[in-house]
């Protein structure tokens, strides 16, 4: 057990990333109708050895606390209102680490608050096209801030495009 | 007379074990399984008929009813896990189902683009009625009581997990869930649909892609199953070549569940570990396989790699690696304070219960039953050698389980390993039917049995119906849920394997 605190504590690749200079960004995700490929992706992504809360990311479980949308599958009929619900949740305004309100005016919108697809099923509803229970993907529906493409994408893909949020 | 009886006095098919029975036999058929235990594995409609298929001493028996006038009588008087392919059956088709022991829609929540979207009076829907309600059930409206202070809460199908969606409404007495229903249909891609009149490539591409974590097993039930109907007989190269694919697909799935159950419990550290552990068994396949999930790998008659004559390689090398990191990982979860004490509280399953609801896969054998269909697979021969098995049935006993079947899945890949070192690169094979052929396969998942029953029609898929054991554990799931708190239901959802992905059929 005490190896594994060790190992856990001082793990090399952990050591060689510097700690991210802006707060973190919340995602709030959804796996709207998929195999479940991308979530399990996602899912690999939080843990070791890639450690999404290192590179300045986290997950949520309300869309209220979080900045972006990550969403997963095809979006089928029945997970639309969900979909659409949680979208209006997301505040638009954002707080810094300290407390003090910054206006949504001087943030890219962009960049705090949008969509983000992970995998071909979401963009465009992949191998599971547009039929009478799935709306096919939500390309040209709404404003992707972020698309991922891949089926699945590895987690390395995904933290690759989930960079690019930085990168504006 | 027992259920076998009432079935082979039928009219016989063309298919030596599928049985043509008209409505009295079916209603007899139905008195007979109230008393007999005969294993049932799944119903499905084709529009004409109604098909469902029991297990008589390993082997399959199917029964076909003409589905006239639009209806059918009930089986889930007799098979309580039967209820959720009528009430599929319904949604799809707009069959009535008679006597049915629940008639609430299940897939359709009144948003789909078309209701009775394969039925013959196929009618497209209304505008979008926006988030609905969940329509609970008369007993579950009684069990709710203002008088005793009862709450109702809901749970999903917006979790922020990484999980498939669905939805629980759960009655709180004191705390704690006096009873809960749930809701699926949100997954629900209409893959029945799409297999119909589908390419071999797109049936496989979709088959792959039912649910990820499983999908090899998926894969090679498929293949199998055309492989059947098409009188296709493997080679050994390719039926090993399966075997490896899908206990190394076990081996993964097993460390993604003991990490997300880690993960829900508060072990961070553990999580990783088993994450960790994962992550190094993906990267040294995906270089052979070509794919971290295994898709796209399996066709009828083959097994496609990157790098075939790699593989054996791969397997002595998992063996050495896994077989040494699996025995510090489970000191680790024995030894984590609080992991264990906190899952054996969990969702304790009698034996009796998964015998009622003919649960299969790692649920059953911690409770007790000793089901693992790759003692009857050939494939599998002089290769398989136990399952653990545990008694209590509570999360802890699951959990520990699955690291039992990691090691025994990696011992088998160490025996895979010389057999396979000289196999090279596998020829694809075609398979062509000219006429209506049906074929049936089981393979033995990481969660379960995984069957599929195909169809062909002149080289093109005319029917497909898969079914996991995720049908009986979502049935287990509500069941189960009474006494626990809210907090406990993802847990408990994870304990059980509840994945509504595999619910599309």
């Amino acid at each position: 057990m005490l190896y594994a605190v060790l190992d856990h504590v001082f793990y090399k690749k952990r050591q060689s990333v510097k700690p991210v200079n802006h707060y973190p960004i919340w995602f709030f995700h959804m796996d709207t109708g998929g195999c479940g490929g991308c979530g399990m992706e996602l899912q690999a992504l939080s843990c070791m050895p890639y450690d999404l809360h290192q590179e300045g990311f986290g997950f949520v479980t309300t869309p209220r606390a979080a900045d972006i949308l990550l969403v997963t599958g095809p979006v089928t009929w029945a997970m639309l209102p969900a979909l659409k619900a949680a979208l209006e949740a997301i505040p638009d305004d954002v707080r810094d680490p300290f407390g003090e309100q910054v206006q949504t005016e001087d943030v890219p919108k962009s960049t705090f608050k949008g969509v983000i697809t992970i995998g071909e099923c979401a963009i465009n509803g992949g191998i599971f096209s547009e039929n009478y229970a799935v709306m096919g993907g939500l390309e040209g529906k709404v404003a992707i801030s972020i698309a991922i493409r891949g089926c699945p994408p590895t987690p390395l893909n995904i933290l690759n495009g989930l960079r690019a949020l930085f990168e504006e | 007379m027992d259920a076998v009886s009432v079935i082979r006095r039928a009219e016989p098919t063309p298919t030596p074990w599928r049985f043509r029975l008209n409505d009295t036999q079916w209603r007899i058929l139905v008195q007979a399984l109230m008393q007999d235990p005969l294993p049932f594995i799944g119903m499905w409609c084709d529009g004409q008929d109604v098909h469902a298929v029991f297990l008589e001493t390993g082997s399959p028996l199917a029964i076909t009813l003409a589905l006239e006038g639009g209806r059918f009588l009930a089986l889930s008087p007799a098979r309580d896990v039967a209820s959720l392919y009528e009430r599929i059956i319904c949604d799809l088709y707009g069959a009535e189902v008679l006597w049915a022991v629940d008639d609430r829609p299940l897939l359709d929540h009144n948003v789909w683009q078309a209701s009775m979207p394969m039925g013959r009076c196929f009618q497209f829907g209304e505008e979008q009625k926006g988030l609905l309600r969940f329509q609970v059930s008369d007993d579950f409206s009684q069990s709710f009581s203002y008088r005793r202070n009862d709450v109702l809460e809901g749970w999903g199908p917006a979790t922020g997990s990484m999980d498939s969606p669905f939805h629980v409404s759960a009655v709180l007495r004191n705390g704690h869930i006096l009873r809960a229903e749930s809701q699926i249909g949100y997954a629900h891609r209409g893959l029945a649909l799409r297999w119909r009149h589908s390419s071999m490539k797109e049936a496989c591409r979709l088959s792959a892609r039912v649910c990820a974590g499983v999908s090899m097993a998926h894969q090679v039930a498929f293949c199998m199953a055309v492989e059947k109907a098409c009188g296709v007989e493997v080679t050994w190269e390719v039926s090993l070549l399966r075997v490896a694919l899908l206990e190394l697909e076990r081996v993964v799935h097993h460390l993604y569940k003991l990490a997300s159950l880690a993960r829900l419990v508060g072990a961070g550290l553990v999580a990783n570990r088993c994450m960790s552990l994962r992550e190094d068994i993906l990267e040294a396949q995906v270089s052979v396989t070509g794919s971290r999930f295994l898709m796209d790998v399996c066709f009828p008659g083959t097994v496609i790699l990157r790098k075939t004559d790699y593989i054996g390689e791969l397997c002595h090398k998992l063996y050495r690696y896994v077989d040494e990191q699996i025995i510090s990982l489970a000191t680790i979860w024995r030894d984590y304070p609080g992991l264990g004490t906190r899952l054996t509280v969990l969702g304790a399953i009698p034996r009796e219960a998964v015998m009622a609801l003919g649960v299969e896969g790692p649920v059953a054998r911690a409770s007790g039953k000793e089901d693992d269909h790759r003692r009857i697979m050939p494939s599998y021969a002089e290769l398989w050698r136990y399952t653990g098995i545990q008694r209590q049935g509570t999360g802890e006993d699951r959990a520990f389980l699955l690291f039992d079947e990691i090691t025994e899945s990696v011992r088998m890949l160490g025996k895979l390993a010389n057999p396979l070192s000289t196999v090279s690169v596998v020829e694809e094979r075609v398979c062509h039917v000219e006429k209506g052929e049906e074929g049936i396969a089981m393979v033995e998942g990481p969660w379960g049995p995984v069957f599929y029953w195909v169809w062909l029609s002149q080289g093109y898929i005319s029917h497909v119906f898969q079914r996991g054991p995720e049908y009986a554990l979502q049935c287990l799931f509500e069941r189960v849920l009474h006494g626990h708190t809210m907090e406990d239901l993802p847990l408990l959802a994870c304990s059980l394997g509840v994945n509504t992905a595999a619910l599309d059929s």
